[in-house]
């Protein structure tokens, strides 16, 4: 590149100015929704929406937190925050075990009809799930999980199957196949070499996995909504009710402040896990 | 003292058929080696022996117990393998205790199979180290620890040095024949290293396309291949072929070319015909230059060129139609003239029947 500037340096302040640019425009629908969060009703109702708030406070970020309504209930959110926890953990820990489980077994050990269950998967893993809704509500209902936490727990451990099976398997498979020979000749068994050698193996993956589910499931709104019942409604369906609640007049500010609230927690995972986010995507890509 | 036995083992891959048919004994104290190319079955076999593949028929005894149905671990067997295999995340010791800790042998053993282990292969040093953190020679020895302090009935190896280079490989290949001595260990080696398995192996077993071509000694291997399969494949450089036939002056004689050459007490194993084709084979430090005085089987041929190779020159010459090479002192190698005169020291020969590439 030239010193002195030239074509190469306007090219490039160009490029700045353009990515600049088009960052503030997406961010556009954050910065408005966080600036009438700290906003007061009065002052929302007065002003535009691009105005910065006069005198910021959390008024109404502690009314979503701890006295939002949906319908007679005024609970706030946190309600449905717990409620979100109570799915989540469950769900993720479940299904990305049963993922590395189900991805071991498949590459490394003699699975009858190992190519048809991929194959089945691989499809599991592209049909989009509204199809499938109905039959499961019925499913359910017959073994009598529908409408409890048990119920929303199955279901989106059934739905993170594939994909979770799918991502360990690539990366299992790029293990050589000698490391579960040599355990094997050491005497140790299925179960064994999964505990004992794949898994203090899998650190990214298993942190990759983790990351997928728990945003997957945390912005989970159909599958709550139908399958949780009224008890367990996770956050996300609870931001909802409040959102379209129609009686008396509608509170901006705090309709806003809910919202960032349920959208926080994956944003969090993201910041303290990106580091790992790449290192164990590009793991399982060089090695799958 | 065990020994590993083989019967009639068989395996195929869908439609490739891996192993057809092996027969084999390996006595206690054995370092048996299976020796071929890439493809010829024998790590297959090695697997088989080892209980990590199934096989479709035939039998394995191990230190006289049937074996075939028993899982690897009740075999009575360790193994070291290629890519050595360690366990990426334990520390050397833990690699080494990991099938003694499965097998919940008491803690103090453990620690003295251990001690034991990291004295004899000199690895006592890095034992809380990962194996990202050792040399290729380093963790060789670590694999070849985590097999020993199995204190197994039979030791299985395949291609242990193929990842090492050169200078590593000549070092451990004498660390593992020292071992094999002080042990009195059953040793079955899997290379496809000529020179590997004429230094290690006390018996040889060439592979060829699933099936044992011959099962020997290395001298008798060497001198007394049993098909061109081997004479081709095992010294370097390798075996002449020259075509003829074989007929009787007044004594048995090999016509090649133009010459009748005698095949003084040449010791036939088949019936010996008259007029039969042969392929005589004569390996290049059998062929010398003539001197004035050399009596017997002399040919003449040109010289095409050499090839210096340290201790000696390898001497390619143009016999007829044919071409035939010579191992030479590399200072009579030099200056050869156009036309030269080739001593064959024919108590050294071998004769195949061209078809069944059998000896004859």
């Amino acid at each position: 590149m030239s010193a002195n500037g030239g074509p190469a340096r306007i090219g490039r302040l160009g490029l700045y100015a353009f990515l600049i640019g088009t960052a503030l425009f997406f961010a556009i629908p954050l910065l408005v929704v966080i600036s009438t969060s700290l906003k007061s009703l009065d002052e929302i109702r007065a002003f535009s929406i691009f105005v910065p708030p006069s005198s910021p406070d959390f008024a109404a970020w502690w009314k979503a937190w701890y006295a939002a309504c949906t319908g007679l209930n005024c609970g706030g959110v946190h309600v449905g925050f717990w409620n979100s926890v109570r799915i989540l953990i469950p769900s993720v820990t479940l299904s990305v075990l049963a993922g590395a489980l189900n991805g071991y077994a498949l590459s490394h050990w003699r699975v009858p009809g190992a190519d048809l269950i991929l194959l089945a998967l691989l499809l599991g893993a592209f049909i989009p799930y509204q199809v499938i809704l109905y039959p499961l509500v019925k499913i359910t209902s017959t073994i009598g999980i529908y409408s409890s936490l048990a119920g929303i727990i199955a279901v989106h451990i059934l739905f993170g199957l594939p994909v979770m099976t799918l991502l360990f398997r690539n990366f299992y498979a790029g293990l050589p196949d000698e490391l579960v020979k040599a355990a094997r000749v050491d005497g140790a068994g299925f179960w064994r070499i999964f505990a004992s050698v794949m898994l203090p193996l899998s650190v990214n993956i298993l942190i990759v996995a983790t990351i997928l589910q728990t945003t997957g499931i945390w912005n989970d709104y159909l599958l709550g909504l139908i399958f949780a019942g009224r008890e367990n409604q996770p956050m996300t369906v609870q931001l909802n009710a409040i959102a379209t609640t129609s009686t008396g007049e509608i509170e901006y500010n705090v309709n806003m402040a809910a919202a960032l609230l349920t959208a926080l927690p994956p944003l969090l995972v993201y910041f303290a896990s990106g580091r790992f986010f790449v290192r164990g995507i590009t793991a399982g890509a060089v090695k799958g | 003292m065990p020994g590993v036995v083989v019967r009639g083992l068989s395996k195929s891959y869908g439609p490739v058929q891996a192993l057809r048919g092996i027969d084999m004994v390996v006595e206690p104290g054995d370092f048996a080696v299976l020796l071929g190319p890439s493809g010829c079955g024998k790590s297959t076999l090695l697997n088989a022996i080892a209980g990590l593949d199934d096989i479709d028929a035939g039998s394995i005894e191990i230190g006289g117990a049937e074996v075939t149905q028993r899982e690897p671990s009740e075999r009575g067997i360790a193994m070291v393998f290629q890519s050595y295999a360690l366990y990426p995340t334990m520390t050397v010791r833990r690699n080494l205790s990991f099938g003694l800790r499965v097998r919940s042998v008491p803690k103090p053993e453990i620690q003295r199979r251990v001690a034991w282990v990291s004295e004899l292969l000199q690895i006592g040093g890095m034992l809380d180290r990962k194996p990202s953190q050792l040399s290729g020679g380093q963790r060789q020895r670590v694999a070849i620890g985590r097999a020993l302090v199995q204190q197994a009935k039979v030791f299985l190896l395949d291609e242990p040095l193929s990842n090492l280079d050169a200078k590593l490989r000549t070092e451990m290949r004498a660390e593992l024949k020292r071992l094999h001595r002080s042990l009195g260990a059953t040793i079955i080696y899997v290379t496809h290293d000529q020179i590997e398995a004429m230094t290690l192996a006390t018996r040889i077993a060439v592979m060829r396309a699933g099936r044992i071509e011959q099962y020997a000694t290395p001298d008798v291997l060497y001198e007394r291949p049993a098909t061109l399969f081997v004479a081709g494949f095992v010294g370097s450089p390798g075996m002449n072929f020259l075509s003829g036939s074989i007929g009787r002056a007044s004594v048995p004689v090999v016509r090649i070319e133009a010459d009748a050459i005698p095949l003084d007490g040449y010791p036939f194993c088949a019936p010996f015909v008259d007029g039969r084709e042969v392929v005589f084979g004569i390996r290049p430090e059998h062929v010398s230059l003539a001197d004035h005085e050399t009596r017997g089987s002399v040919i003449e041929a040109e010289t095409l060129f050499i090839e210096p190779m340290g201790p000696d020159t390898l001497g390619w010459f143009q016999y007829g139609s044919q071409r035939i090479s010579a191992r030479l002192p590399p200072q009579r190698a030099r200056g050869l003239s156009a036309t030269v005169r080739l001593a064959l020291d024919i108590g050294q020969v071998s004769l195949f029947d061209p078809t069944t590439e059998r000896r004859l």
